[in-house]
């Protein structure tokens, strides 16, 4: 096969399919949106990547598991059965990822900030703790594919279709529930009390501890805020996929790179990033080389080398402060 | 001394949420599905129940001792500064032993007889071959890696990517890749140590160039995109690389004077000399390294990038001049490596291969060649017996949990490593010493 | 793994901390006559990392027949089994196979599982004379030569394959075919023999691959449900998927819900799905029905049944059902065994190795998995017609005939 032909050959496929390209980017991307909110609060308020994020998403999706086996035994869910199922779900799975966050940070950050330890000690600090949680959720849980008990939205499961295209059920409420818990955290970091502490930490942390914000209280409260957005993705994310104990490194990734596409350290460019990045992971599917699907992968961390690269301001950052 | 005080009672919150995730860590494995009857399993959850939780006894075990634990620490809480005190000396004593020349020289000249001798004193041709590729090469990697991060002060979490291009560049020479030879004309693998070697360091300088003029945590985010985008490749492209098998049949190595031909063989101890030659070799380059010109570039530019640039170093070329050093040494790692293995796969590439060498490098002491040897050598030691002989309550698996919470409690307590260099102590002892890390602090959180 | 109360109370106040993970692994033979040599039989796979079910699985079948010859107590020695952990690596593999080799009074190996594994550990073991049975390597090139100390008891890749590609090819006289693999050693090996035998036959065959999602694989359901778009839209008279179960029924329901479905098509995949987990990881489930599953006679999942597969799973703890590869280890131990009969009754280690190669190439028996016997290279003898082709219908996975 001649390499222009290849290209065209993509290029047709999305044409035809474009929906169901749309339906699959968006779907993941509010996924990667969610998780990506953790990695830009944390670095817009302690100025370092957490690397460990991708492991509170994880927990998250093992919490899922767990509640869902406990509350519903295994059988298929739908109806209105199923959106209560989603709601206790995301609110469990938010409550123990939160959990986790504020362990990582009072664990593997906070002993470090207290002796203003190089970003280095953070950074390794942080790989610690994400093995950790890896290995603990492997060895408590299995190696193998954690199925999720309940079949919530089976995969087939259309709501409506676009032209000749099915949207699954599945997809709709992963745009739902990503747009309204970004909005909700936007909201909170925009005008609340609480959010305006996070801000004004972002921007000096001395000086707003002279100001009288607590900053141990401003950090945690970070953490959770993150902490619980992975959550509710992990619910997501099990809903359909399962999860495995190396889902967070893999996510997390993604996630990360939309996280820098959009700005890193900024809420909104975290939510445009994912969603940027899911839609191209999908429409970079029928341009995998031999249709080995890895190609996705290797276009996506292209992205992120380039950004990085070229712009580590990412599209909305203002800053070129920290990189340069 | 009141037990009930508020800074006490978090004490034992903390202490007996220890004991219990030193009883998680140490528990049985659980999963879904692997038991016979359905249900979710593990020390965690242990039998079958959520509500199990605390049903078998030894959650009782774990929590006594955490209690018991909490009172010796309240007890001696009073003392504990004076206790510290008399600790001090015995952690700082085998860097206090290193700082005298001739203590170093007879230290040397014992390692090095002792080296020599192993291969008398060790019988089982499994430990031997341990100690080639599990130690001797780990050696070689971390002092590639204690060049780029310990040196120079760039974190590169692609540094397994040297060590795979060593690898892959001596199956390619040999002619048992699907890429055939250079020219279609085979080399002996002995002769792919200096080709393979010198790829790496080409290899490092083409990813140097462009990534290095990153910091921090940036660079170490740029360096694992590289490392995954070429894991990936390599695992995709079957007809350059092999794909995910790579190749099975990489050739011994061999050496053929023509009056003289040796073969290394399936024994071990053949490849131990070889590669205790190279690591003595890489441990004189990069001693002599660390206190010539560029290895003072490479401490100014890691101190502050901005002064050291002001005063007339270039930061980038110093800084890809590590990479390619830091890729020699990694390099030839990869080389002794499918030489002795016999075989090559994109696992070589990993990321976690790339972390593996960086906790050697940051439990031994970064920027100390001494103290990264031993380092590799403490850590790759224990973990080989862990995993071969699963003492206590050590399953197999549970190897990067034990890694993981080292890496946090090495950060907190002891940054520098065991043996830290000489250059960086004096610096801690200036600026750091008040600020070590703790027990108090991390059990008690909020105080000052 | 659970201590006494009181004695526990004990071991806390001495600070024992570390003994309360110690598996009660002591007591395992020796209850027998003290007098009898004892034998390791050691089992070298993954019991790490992504795969280590399989391995725990070949453990679990070795574990069985090694109990039940014990418990016997007919043979003139007494049986141990020891796990090697190669983490399904050919570069970890060397190191797993020095430590067999370097074990004392080990007689055989079953296994490596796997064949990038199995190539590497060769040499190691052949020097040793130790006699290697793998229950579930398959890469054709592993049996080769004639003093072989490679054996196995299960089909290779080949047959398996060509049976397959014969049957869309022939059988159903399908011209467009698409073949996937999922990027796992065994579902790449599979869909490998497939498109190059349907290639031969004279079909058109396209090649794809996904990585699976259970293996480690690093795949996601999303890129699935994209795949289904695609070829949906690409059209091709059959599908070949190479690759397990889960990721299977996901790419069935995928492909029903884009208007491909086995009503209109041919849609295969070899044993690696042929599991009845099948029809739990399709949705909906009649997506499942009308598949075609192959299986190569000694590629079925689950051969213990009734008062065997509750023994089974009484000892080790697995489900008989799930745990592939099992019985085939199961009968790589018992050849080990009738083997370790046959052999001249000698106190030395190594002679008996060598005697053990020599009695597999004349072992002879009927296992659990069918009747066991090696060719001179190594490879089980196979029958001829020894594929069988299933469908599902109505959610059952029903024999319709024999190939190969």
């Amino acid at each position: 096969m001649g390499f222009a032909h290849f290209w065209f050959s993509g290029f047709d496929q999305i044409r035809s399919g474009f929906w169901a390209y749309v339906a699959v980017g968006l779907e993941n991307g509010s996924l990667y949106a969610m998780i990506a909110v953790g990695y830009t609060l944390v670095y817009g308020v302690l100025g370092l990547i957490n690397f460990a994020h991708g492991e509170v998403f994880m927990c998250g999706g093992f919490a899922a598991v767990l509640i869902t086996h406990a509350i519903l035994g295994s059988g298929v869910e739908d109806g209105w059965a199923s959106v209560g199922l989603v709601l206790i779900g995301i609110v469990f799975a938010g409550c123990i990822s939160a959990l986790v966050a504020t362990g990582v940070e009072r664990v593997a950050y906070r002993p470090l900030r207290r002796r203003h330890a190089p970003k280095l000690a953070y950074l390794i600090s942080a790989i610690g703790a994400s093995y950790f949680l890896q290995t603990l959720a492997g060895k408590e849980f299995g190696y193998g594919q954690n199925v999720f008990p309940a079949e919530v939205f089976p995969a087939g499961q259309t709501l409506f279709s676009i032209g000749n295209t099915p949207i699954h059920t599945i997809q709709v409420v992963c745009l739902v529930v990503g747009v309204s818990m970004f909005l909700s955290a936007d909201r909170i970091v925009r005008s609340t009390r609480l959010g305006r502490s996070i801000r004004a930490v972002s921007q000096d942390a001395e000086t707003s501890a002279l100001m009288g914000v607590n900053i141990d209280r401003t950090i945690t409260l970070t953490f959770i805020i993150g902490g619980t957005l992975a959550g509710a993705a992990g619910f997501l994310y099990s809903i359909q996929n399962g999860i495995i104990q190396s889902s967070g490194t893999e996510l997390g990734i993604y996630a990360f790179t939309a996280a820098v596409l959009g700005g890193i350290g900024n809420l909104r460019g975290a939510a445009l990033g994912g969603l940027l990045i899911g839609l191209f992971g999908s429409f970079s599917v029928p341009f995998a080389f031999e249709g080995n699907i890895s190609w996705t992968e290797i276009y996506t961390f292209l992205i992120l080398v380039l950004v990085l690269i070229i712009r580590p301001t990412g599209i909305l950052g203002e800053k070129s402060g920290r990189t340069a | 001394m009141n037990l009930l005080t508020r800074p006490s009672l978090k004490r034992l919150f903390a202490t007996l949420l220890l004991a219990a995730v030193v009883a998680v860590m140490t528990g049985a494995p659980g999963g879904f599905g692997v038991p016979a009857d359905t249900g979710v399993h593990g020390s965690f959850l242990e039998h079958v129940s959520y509500f199990g939780l605390f049903r078998t006894q030894r959650w009782a075990i774990f929590l006594t001792l955490g209690i018991l634990a909490w009172l010796i620490v309240s007890f001696y809480q009073p003392r504990a500064l004076s206790i510290r005190k008399r600790v001090a000396p015995v952690t700082a004593f085998p860097s206090r032993l290193m700082e005298r020349r001739s203590h170093r020289l007879i230290l040397i000249a014992v390692v090095v007889v002792l080296t020599l001798f192993i291969p008398h004193l060790e019988h089982q041709q499994f430990w031997m071959y341990l100690i080639v590729e599990q130690i001797g090469v780990w050696i070689l990697l971390a002092q590639g890696l204690n060049v780029v991060v310990g040196f120079a002060g760039l974190l590169d979490l692609g540094f397994a990517a040297f060590y795979a291009i060593g690898a892959y560049s001596t199956a390619w020479l040999t002619g048992v890749l699907p890429t055939p030879a250079p020219f279609h004309h085979p080399i002996p693998t002995l002769w792919c140590i200096p080709i393979g070697v010198g790829l790496a360091m080409i290899f490092g300088i083409i990813l140097g160039i462009p990534t290095l003029r990153l910091r921090g945590d940036y660079l170490a985010i740029v360096t694992l995109g590289f490392a995954l985008i070429i894991d990936d490749f390599v695992g995709t492209q079957s007809g350059l690389t092999g794909g995910g098998e790579g190749s099975l049949t990489v050739p011994k190595f061999d050496l053929n004077l023509g009056f003289w031909h040796y073969r290394w063989g399936i024994s071990p101890t053949p490849y131990f000399y070889l590669c205790m030659l190279f690591v003595v070799i890489f441990i004189i380059v990069f001693t002599s390294l660390e206190y010539s010109r560029i290895g003072r570039s490479w401490v100014a530019i890691r101190e502050d990038e901005v002064a050291a640039e002001s005063i007339g170093i270039n930061p980038l070329k110093y800084k890809v001049m590590a990479f390619a050093v830091g890729a020699a040494s990694g390099g030839f790692g990869g080389v002794l490596t499918a030489g002795l293995i016999g075989n090559i796969n994109p696992t070589l590439f990993q990321y976690q291969v790339s972390v593996n060498v960086l906790i050697l490098v940051i439990f031994g002491g970064m920027g100390s060649i001494w103290g990264v040897a031993i380092g590799a050598i403490i850590v790759q030691t224990a973990t080989s017996y862990l995993d071969n002989y699963q003492p206590w309550g050590y399953q197999l698996n549970d190897l990067y949990m034990y890694i993981g919470a080292l890496l946090i409690i090495m950060m907190i307590f002891r940054p520098a490593g065991i043996l830290p260099s000489r250059r960086r102590l004096r610096e801690i002892r200036g600026f750091e010493v008040e600020h070590e890390g703790h027990l108090d602090e991390v059990l008690s959180g909020d105080q000052p | 793994m659970k201590l006494r109360w009181n004695k526990s109370v004990a071991l806390a106040a001495v600070g024992a901390m570390a003994l309360t993970g110690v598996p009660l692994a002591a007591g395992i033979g020796t209850s027998s006559a003290a007098s009898k040599p004892s034998y390791t039989i050691g089992v070298q796979g993954p019991f790490t990392g992504s795969d280590s079910d399989y391995g725990d699985y070949e453990y679990a079948g070795v574990e069985f027949a090694v109990s039940q010859a014990n418990a016997s107590g007919k043979y003139a020695f007494t049986l141990k089994t020891e796990k090697f952990d190669d983490q399904g690596s050919s570069t970890v593999a060397p190191g797993a196979a020095q430590k067999a080799v370097g074990t004392k009074g080990l007689v055989a190996i079953v296994g490596p599982s796997f064949s990038g594994a199995s190539q590497v550990s060769y040499q190691y073991y052949h020097a040793a004379h130790i006699a290697e049975v793998s229950p579930s390597a398959t890469a054709v090139a592993l049996a080769s030569g004639t003093d072989s100390s490679f054996f196995r008891t299960v089909a290779d890749d080949s047959v398996q394959g060509s049976a397959d590609a014969s049957y869309l090819v022939t059988t159903k006289s399908e011209k467009n075919i698409t073949v996937i693999g999922d990027e796992s050693f065994y579902g790449t090996g599979l869909a490998n023999v497939v498109a190059t035998q349907a290639a031969k036959l004279g079909a058109t065959v396209t090649t794809k691959s996904i990585a699976n999602i259970n293996e480690g694989g690093g795949g996601n359901a999303g890129a699935y449900s994209t795949l289904a778009t695609e070829l949906a839209q690409a059209n091709p008279a059959a599908i070949f998927y190479g690759g397990y179960a889960p990721e299977f029924g996901e790419l069935l329901g995928d492909l029903a819900s884009d208007g491909y479905t086995t009503s209109n098509h041919v849609i295969m995949s070899g044993d690696g799905s042929n599991d009845p987990a099948l029809m739990t990881s399709t949705s909906p489930a009649t997506a499942a029905n009308g598949a075609f599953l192959s299986e190569s006679a000694t590629g079925k999942v689950s051969y213990f049944t009734g008062k065997m597969a509750s023994e089974f799973t009484k000892l080790t703890h697995t489900k008989a059902s799930v745990a592939i590869y099992a019985a085939q280890s199961y009968d790589a131990a018992n050849a080990i065994i009738k083997a370790l009969v046959a052999d001249k009754k000698t106190s030395s280690i190594s002679t008996l190795r060598k005697e053990t190669v020599a009695s597999l190439h004349k072992v002879s028996f009927v296992g659990v998995t069918g009747p066991i016997s090696f060719q001179p290279d190594g490879d089980l003898k196979v029958d001829k017609g020894a594929v069988q082709i299933s469908s599902v219908i109505n959610g059952v996975i029903t024999i319709q005939t024999n190939v190969g």
